[in-house]
Parts: structure tokens; sequence; C-alpha cells
């Protein structure tokens, strides 16, 4: 008697399983329908208005348009070398810049956050400096170092550098006392306790600010290259601007969103591996 | 009234036997003040005088606020006091003393190690390699029962799991000395006293002089050789009993029905219940201080 009332239960609970999932699979895929439908209204209502001189093509640009540029850039170059050696200048100097500015924010953060005499004594500074303009920097790095790669990777490190700074020293303030008694006790050095507690505790919060410091490592280097330059994509962007080209600009702009959106997709993974200890969700952290 | 002599065959089978006189954890006329955020200072415990015999199981029992978990702070050497004097085997405290364990009210383990990595944490952090010191932190998993969760992470686990990971994280670096801050405050009755009879059978096995804080009498009487009864804040020792119920004692769930254990409690209650009735009156009218500090 029992067993018949179990297993009608348990037929009820997987055809129920299964309209659920089907329900789900058919969400996603109108989603993806909308998105799609999106992106072609924006892009054939643009060039539509574009051809009907309704927004001024000259002005404004057009998709065909931004399309025929990267097109030629990809089969002749630009005007200062193959599409590639533009792309790689800038990617370069934003990576460098990036290194270099999470490595230092990381440092000092780690550093200040533990110390409370040198934050106190240094984050006036810090807070000072954070407060200036910081992009004017560039005309400075480039009368110091020169029209090459590294005045922009320098640019683009001091950009970082703040983002991830602040973050990581708030990290290291926001460690579990706890935690770092309880490994004192069991013997561990100031090393031990840096290593072993405050850095993994503050990389929530590092690894959080990383998604916004590429974003500033781009700009630093694009910026540095509108400044003053040899090659870069910056450099492309600026000469388009010169030559009154929308098209170029656009076209330049969608190359660096298709680099920023894959320097995206790494840093989540890269998220997701070093945050593998973390509960999924709050709601099932309780239980066990 | 506070200096206690342990039985002499407490510290037989203790490893410093050839000193009897010194003993384990000494407090003399011991003082802890704060400085508090808005300038003044607040007295934690004033002139608190506590002898742990080697090997003997310590309970301190106080209202809410009495400067239990400072006390431990001192002997651990998570912190100094303002006067007077810590001692450790005979030594004044300076600084984190070797052979001392510390179990903490809160889960005070790394979320982002597993299981395993973080008991092995002690012996690594004294120098013994990784496959050794994993070796180890198998055997006492295996040692509290949870042979087969190396590999979880502590956020998987149930509280009792993860108390018992605390343990073994505290126990597997040998102490001589253990020091445990309401450890089993947060967990439901019946863990609570699962727990309680897996540390007394931990506890025979290597005899490490504990001080256990509690608010909990009847715990404190199940699991102890004397009860250390301390004041409302600043707190300081009111009375010490000696808890005179055989050992092995068996489940604290039955010794709690035992006459003995009765005459006990009533006994202490009387000491303790007027400290509590005070504390409660207090943080009726004001709010001012945080809690055990």
């Amino acid at each position: 008697m029992s067993v018949v009332f179990d297993s009608a239960a348990l037929g009820d609970e997987s055809q129920i399983a299964a309209d659920l999932r089907r329900k789900k699979i058919r969400r996603r895929l109108l989603v993806y329908a909308a998105r799609a439908l999106t992106l072609f209204l924006v892009l054939g209502g643009w060039e539509l208005f574009a051809n009907l001189k309704i927004v001024d093509p000259f002005f404004f640009g057009q998709p065909s348009g931004v399309y025929q540029t990267l097109r030629h850039w990809v089969e002749h170059g630009t005007a200062y070398g193959s599409l590639w050696l533009q792309i790689w200048t800038t990617l370069k100097e934003a990576l460098e810049g990036f290194a270099l500015g999470v490595s230092g924010g990381v440092l000092f953060g780690l550093l200040l956050g533990q110390n409370r005499f040198l934050s106190d004594v240094l984050g006036p500074y810090v807070k000072a400096m954070n407060a200036i303009p910081r992009i004017v920097l560039g005309s400075i790095f480039v009368i110091w170092l020169g029209f090459g790669t590294t005045s922009k990777a320098v640019l683009a490190a001091v950009l970082v550098f703040f983002v991830v700074f602040f973050n990581a020293y708030q990290g290291v303030r926001e460690v579990d006392r706890n935690l770092v008694a309880n490994v004192r006790v069991l013997g561990a050095s100031r090393l031990q306790v840096t290593r072993q507690v405050v850095l993994p505790s503050a990389l929530t919060w590092i690894i959080a600010s990383l998604h916004v410091a590429f974003g500033f490592s781009i700009i630093g280097a694009i910026v540095g290259e509108f400044l003053g330059a040899q090659k870069g994509l910056g450099l492309v962007i600026a000469t388009a601007q010169g030559n009154f080209d929308p098209n170029g600009v656009f076209g330049a702009m969608l190359i660096i969103a298709v680099i920023a959106l894959t320097a995206e997709f790494l840093i989540e993974r890269i998220e997701r591996r070093l945050l593998a200890w973390r509960p999924p969700s709050h709601a099932e952290a309780g239980l066990a | 009234m506070a200096i206690l002599m342990a039985p002499e065959q407490a510290t037989e089978s203790f490893r410093d036997s050839g000193r009897h006189a010194t003993p384990a954890i000494e407090l003399s006329k011991v003082t802890k003040r704060f400085p508090t955020p808005s300038g003044s200072v607040f007295t934690a415990i004033r002139d608190v005088n506590l002898v742990v015999e080697p090997g003997q199981f310590c309970a301190v029992v106080g209202p809410t606020g009495c400067g239990k978990s400072t006390t431990l702070t001192l002997v651990s050497g998570l912190d100094r006091p303002s006067a007077g004097v810590a001692r450790v085997h005979g030594a004044p405290v300076d600084g984190i003393a070797e052979g001392t364990s510390f179990v903490f009210q809160a889960d005070a383990l790394l979320p982002w190690k597993t299981v395993l990595g973080n008991v092995a944490l002690g012996p690594i952090f004294h120098g013994i390699a990784r496959k050794p010191a994993h070796a180890t932190a198998r055997d006492w998993l295996r040692r509290v029962g949870l042979k087969g969760f190396e590999d979880h992470y502590p956020h998987q686990l149930s509280g009792g799991m993860r108390k018992r990971v605390g343990l073994a994280a505290a126990l597997i670096n040998d102490p001589s000395i253990l020091l445990m801050d309401e450890p089993f405050g947060a967990l439901d009755v019946q863990t609570k006293a699962i727990m309680s009879n897996e540390l007394l059978a931990l506890w025979e096995q290597t005899k490490p002089s504990v001080i256990f804080v509690t608010h909990d009498l009847e715990e404190a009487i199940a699991l102890a050789d004397t009860v250390v009864v301390m004041t409302v804040g600043p707190g300081t020792v009111k009375a010490v009993y000696d808890i005179d119920l055989p050992r092995p004692r068996g489940a604290v769930q039955e010794i709690r029905f035992e006459p003995r254990f009765l005459a006990l409690h009533q006994q202490i209650w009387d000491s303790l219940r007027s400290e509590v009735e005070r504390a409660y009156a207090r943080t009726a009218t004001s709010t001012e201080h945080g809690e055990d500090r």
C-alpha cells in the first residue's frame, strides 16, 4: 500500500522537476532572443536613420561604415602599421600598468592595513593624492618617460593603484580578529598571519576591485596614447578624431570593448577559482 | 581562599612532574583595564587570584560581562595584564605561550581552508612539513569522529562538527594548557551534551590543564574538578568549589541527576545567583559596556 503511494509521489516529483526544467530552458531562450532583437533594433535603426539622412553619417557614422573601417584596418593596416600591432601595444601597456598597479596596491594595502602608525602617518597623503585628477599625470609621464609605451604603462598603473589599494586596505581592516587570535595562539608568526589569514581574507575585496581596475588600466593606456604616442589604439582614435572620421572612433571603441570584455571574463574565471571556498549562497550556508 | 591544592596523582601523569610545587596556571592579583572609545577606562577584572594545577579541569562561571573571557586572553598571552602577574608553569606570560591552545566561542576556522588544512595549521606553524602535518591532522580528525570530512570546507559542516574541527585543531599542538571560552555556547542542548562527553574523553587521554569558561553552571559542574565563581564586573574571584564527583564521569546527561551533583549545584548556585541578579539589574539600567569585556 505504502509502496504504491511512494512511487506515485515519486512520479509526481519527477514530472514536476521536468516541467520546471523545461520552463527554465524556455525562459533562457526568450532572453537570448530578446537580446538579439535589441541589438538588431539599435544597429538597424542607426543604419536606417543614417541612410535616410535623419542622423548625419558625417558626424555620427553608421554601422556599415564602422564595419568597412574595421575591415580596412584588418586588410591594409592603420596609418601606424598593422591593426594587431596597435592592439598589442595598447594591451601591453594596459597589462603592464595593471600588474604594476595591482601589486603596488595590494602591497601598500597590506602594509598600511596592518600597521596603524604607518596608516595614520601616510593616510592623509594617500587621500590627497587620490583627490587630484591623476589623468593629468599622464602629461608629466610623457615628459619624463617619452613617447614610448612606458609612460602609458605608468599612467595606467597609477590609476589602478588607488582602486586596488583602497580595497586591499579596507579588506585588511575587516579581517575577523577572532581568526587572527586563533592562528596566533596556534603558533603563527607575523608573516604567517599575513599569508594565511589577512591576505586570503582581503582577497574577496581585492578581487572585487580588479574588475574596475582593469577598466582603469585600459583608460590609462588610451589616454596616455592620446597625449603623445607613436602607436596604439589611442593614437588611432586621436587620428580618426583629427580626420573627422566617426567610424574610425567607433571602430577602435568596439575593439577596446572586446578586449575589456575578454579581460572581464578572465578575471571572473580567476575569481571563481580563488574564491571556490565560499559558500554558494547565504541561504544554503546554514545547512549541512 | 583562591589557592587550591590538587590531588597528588593529578601531577604525576603530567610532563613536568619534576616541579610538583609549580602550578600550571597562576594568576596573582591580576587586573585588566581597557580604554573605552569615550576616553574613560573600563576595568574588566580586578585582583583576580586563580591557581590551576597541572592536569586540572577548572571551570569559570560568572554573569555576563564579568571578565571571564578577558581572563583567558591574559593567560594565553594574547593580551597583557594592567597590574599583577599571570604565570604559566611558573614563568610570567610574555606573548603567546608555547603549549597553550585556545578554543574560541565563535568559530575560528579559516573558511578558505579545508577541514584537513585547518587542523594541520598548528603543526605547519611549528615548522613541520606538510605531509607529516596532514598525517597527524588526519589522525586527529579520526579521533574527533570526522573521518571522511577532510576535504570539506567549514561552511559545509554543522555547528557541532565545526566545534569538533576546532577541538582537533587546538589539541593537535599537544597543549599542556587548554583554554576554552564558552566553546559550546552556540550549540543546541543535545549537541552540547555530546560534545561535552567527547571533550571529557579527549581530555582524559592527555590531561592538559583546562580553564573552561561558561555561564552554564550544570556544564561546569559536570565537567570540572573545580568551579570558580566570579563576581559581577569588574570581575574578581568570589568563591572556588571543589567538585568531588568521581572520574571518569560518564555521560554528562546522567550525572546531573545524582544527589551529590544536585547538592553541589545548590551550593554553587547560591553563590552565583546574587551576582547574576546584580548583573541583570545593571544591564537593565545601562547598556554601556559590551559583553564579556
